[in-house]
């Protein structure tokens, strides 16, 4: 096994999952690249999380202003793809929970995106149009036959399949007819007795069901229909595929620009719609192509990290929450201060992302967090990394030092600048010495402030 | 008094509903005081509406005590709730990994636990019981055990070792002992109560996976009333389940709600949430939501607090004692009869 291929497993893992630990990279890294990706496409080969002890410990699932249940799958899940594909669709299918507040929605939307995660653009649309979360958030119980509410119909076109420019107003109103009906049932309100869910349900005397002329198509289309035709379009193919690219690959413009801005890389955009449209949206060959290309592999650290990417990812490093400990509620507050409130996006767009996720208190907020997470020398994986470290007893140089922090927590590749910088902090400390207890105790401070170092790096901001 | 040789079950019909969720906040377990007072542990991490809510069979609501924190007299994960004969409240507390022992008026008394696998250390504490000389059984959940101490903390003996055999546990919840002095224990992960003599030999297990009569799914309370009779908060499956004191399945109980006097109070000035109610189907409100614990009082009423239905069910049993000369003796092989 090369260093190579544990820098590459660990830039996989980043990307299609949440980050691994150096144990796990290191029994990864014996395989092949390619059947890794495999396994990460097929998460069923890998039990489910044990739903009935995070549920005997976390039972409030009061999930809009606590994600912390939902940050203990992403750190714990053996199905790291398909958890990943739940925060892609939560970003693509943004929805907040501040419009109507009723919490159990997002678990029960979540859930809905864990078991169409990795089928196929259409399925992924009827199911997002049944949702009742979905429907609420963007009005579509306020689209009847009668009285028309566009909205669901626009976002449906603009941010959920082909983009802005690639359809008309006309083709706007004639989508929102063909999903008049859909809505969801009354729910019992929360007083006195709680929260119940609201399910789908269709009104067929509330529904349009007139001729309508869609996208050059002609008929009495529901909404099913309408989502067969768009998902047939080219347009289609190029949206979703420039989304994969932008969450999985690198940073892109924000989904606004892109009808005025080209993508970053037009090459793999078209081999990613080819894919596409040849197998009928399916998302597996689809990120089969994307994992396994040259310009996946090459694009390490073209990404900023998203909170929630940074917070699990480092959490995956030190080892906490490996079990539903106390704490919890806390972890989900950490992605909100760096600007990324899980099940509360600022809009239907979701979050801008990229270099936007810095600003000057959110990335206090980031390096803070990770500083703090790999400082605790209690927590299981950072006694490992500096147990690791001090290894047979051998001196460490600072040079060492600093560069065996960086491969473990990382690997993180950094710049000749970010290496000195490190370095100086290190340098007069002269060789890491373990002969007596003295020299342990104060080797092992060194080493656990190396390891807040490198996670405090401008590069570790990256995926 | 000695048990009956048999019953002739009349019934066991729903009598009322008591509690509202802006009282009675995630009820995680209750104990009965005297007067009717019943005291609900809600349990919530981080919410203020964790301790200990007091409303009354009445359903007039006495006050709330506790609340969330490491100091004494607060929780993170409060879990069960018993009294002993003073009517003082005894708390587990799982993160925390101690026995708390307050007055009903939230005064601190004292507390006693601390974190580890050996003998009488705690790690994540559920359910508790009195035995009759109100030394306290502790489901020591983690080290999937049981640890009966003194109340002042003093260790007395333990049993229980994680695995799925006879007397193994997986990680254990609830606990309740009979009048005769013998112990139930909720053996959660194994969908299963075990039933042990009050110094921890195994005598029976009812109970297997699944959602049939009989089955579990992860269920967290249990209690015994004076004829034997077992009650299991089949949490999982939104349910209780009765067993004969032979652990044999007599029947189940999925909820039967109505309003509260506290809930017509606070809804009748609520005009849209009337209206709402008004668009709702209502079944589903009647029916227990993750019911965690089920406690008996002496009259044989079943309490049934339930997590998210933010109250409690209440249900009287109706049986006639039967000696043994008003009743056909038990054959070994069943004869069914059509008639």
């Amino acid at each position: 096994m090369s260093n190579n291929d544990l820098a590459l497993t660990a830039h996989l893992m980043r990307r299609a999952g949440f980050g691994a630990t150096r144990q796990e990279l290191e029994e990864l890294s014996t395989r092949s690249y390619e059947s890794l990706v495999d396994d990460l496409l097929n998460p069923e080969r890998f039990p489910e999380i044990e739903e009935d002890v995070l549920d005997r410990y976390y039972p409030e699932i009061t999930i809009h202003n606590n994600p912390g249940t939902w940050l203990y799958r992403m750190i714990n899940t053996k199905r790291p793809l398909e958890e990943k594909m739940v925060l892609f669709l939560h970003h693509v299918f943004a929805t907040a929970y501040s419009k109507d507040g009723a919490p159990f929605s997002h678990l029960v939307q979540l859930d809905l995106f864990r078991r169409i995660a990795l089928t196929d653009w259409r399925t992924i649309l009827v199911a997002v149009s049944r949702d009742p979360l979905m429907i609420s958030w963007l009005d579509n119980s306020e689209n009847h036959k009668n009285e028309l509410n566009e909205n669901y119909g626009r976002e449906v076109l603009e941010l959920f399949s082909m983009g802005i420019g690639s359809y008309t107003e006309d083709d706007v109103k004639e989508c929102a007819r063909a999903f008049t009906g859909w809505t969801f049932t009354q729910p019992i309100p929360l007083y006195p007795c709680g929260h119940y869910l609201p399910e789908f349900e269709y009104l067929a005397e509330d529904h349009d069901e007139g001729a309508k002329s869609f996208l050059g198509h002609t008929g009495n289309f529901n909404g099913e229909d309408v989502i067969d035709i768009v998902v047939r379009q080219p347009a289609t193919a190029e949206f979703v595929s420039r989304h994969l690219y932008s969450f999985f690959v690198a940073d892109e413009a924000q989904v606004p620009a892109w009808s005025v801005e080209p993508p970053r890389d037009p090459d793999a955009i078209e081999a990613l719609s080819r894919k596409f449209i040849e197998s009928g949206g399916s998302l597996r060959p689809l990120l089969r192509l994307l994992f396994n290309s040259d310009f996946f592999k090459e694009a390490r650290y073209a990404r900023v990290k998203s909170p929630a990417e940074l917070v699990v990812g480092t959490v995956k490093v030190s080892g906490a929450h490996r079990f539903p400990d106390p704490g919890l509620v806390q972890l989900g507050e950490a992605p909100e201060y760096m600007g990324q409130h899980l099940t509360n996006p600022p809009t239907v767009e979701g979050w801008h992302t990229g270099q936007e996720w810095i600003d000057g208190g959110a990335l206090t907020e980031r390096v803070n967090f990770a500083a703090d997470e790999l400082g605790d020398a209690t927590k299981p994986g950072v006694r490992y990394l500096v147990e690791r470290l001090s290894g047979d007893g051998s001196p460490i140089s600072p040079g060492d030092l600093v560069d065996r922090t960086l491969d473990l927590v990382g690997p993180v590749i950094v710049s000749d600048v970010t290496r000195d910088s490190l370095l100086g902090h290190f340098r007069s400390d002269g060789d890491l010495r373990f002969e007596t207890e003295a020299d342990r105790e104060r080797s092992e401070a060194l080493i656990a402030r190396a390891l807040q170092l490198a996670v405090s790096t401008r590069e570790y901001q990256f995926a | 008094m000695p048990r009956p040789y048999a019953l002739l079950r009349a019934g066991f019909p729903y009598l009322k509903t008591v509690g509202m969720r802006r009282n009675v906040n995630h009820p995680v377990d209750i104990a009965l005081g005297r007067d009717g007072r019943i005291y609900c542990l809600c349990s919530m991490e981080i919410s203020p509406n964790t301790g200990v809510a007091t409303i009354t069979f009445d359903d007039d609501y006495l006050g709330h005590v506790g609340g969330v924190g490491t100091g004494e007299g607060q929780f993170i994960w409060p879990i069960s709730i018993v009294v002993d004969r003073e009517e003082t409240l005894v708390i587990s507390d799982s993160a925390l990994h101690r026995i708390t022992f307050m007055r009903p008026d939230g005064t601190f008394l004292f507390s006693w636990g601390e974190h580890g696998s050996g003998d009488g250390q705690l790690d994540r504490p559920a359910g508790l019981a009195f035995d009759a000389e109100e030394n306290l059984y502790v489901v020591d959940t983690m080290n999937h055990r049981i640890q009966k101490f003194t109340k002042d903390g003093r260790f007395i003996l333990k049993w229980g070792e994680y695995g799925d055999g006879d007397g193994q546990l997986d990680m254990p919840w609830g606990i309740a002992v009979d009048e005769l002095g013998d112990v139930y224990v909720v053996d959660w992960r194994n969908d299963r109560v075990q039933k042990f003599t009050a110094d921890g030999r195994f005598v029976f297990s009812l109970g297997s996976s699944g959602d049939g009569d009989g089955e579990f799914n992860r269920p967290a309370g249990v209690a015994v009333d004076s004829d034997g009779d077992i009650y299991v908060a089949d949490a999982g499956n939104n349910r209780v389940q009765l067993f004969s004191e032979e652990g044999r399945y007599v029947e189940k109980f999925i909820g039967d709600a109505t309003l509260s006097k506290t809930m017509i109070e606070y809804m009748l000035p609520q005009a849209t949430p009337l209206m709402l109610r008004e668009m709702s189907r209502l079944e589903p409100q009647k029916r227990f939501r993750m019911p965690r614990s089920v406690v008996v009082d002496g009259r044989k009423r079943m309490y049934v607090a339930e997590y998210h239905g933010f109250r409690v069910q209440i249900y009287e049993k109706h049986a006639i004692p039967l000696s043994e000369d008003q009743i056909a003796p038990r054959v070994e092989s069943r004869k069914l009869r059509t008639i």
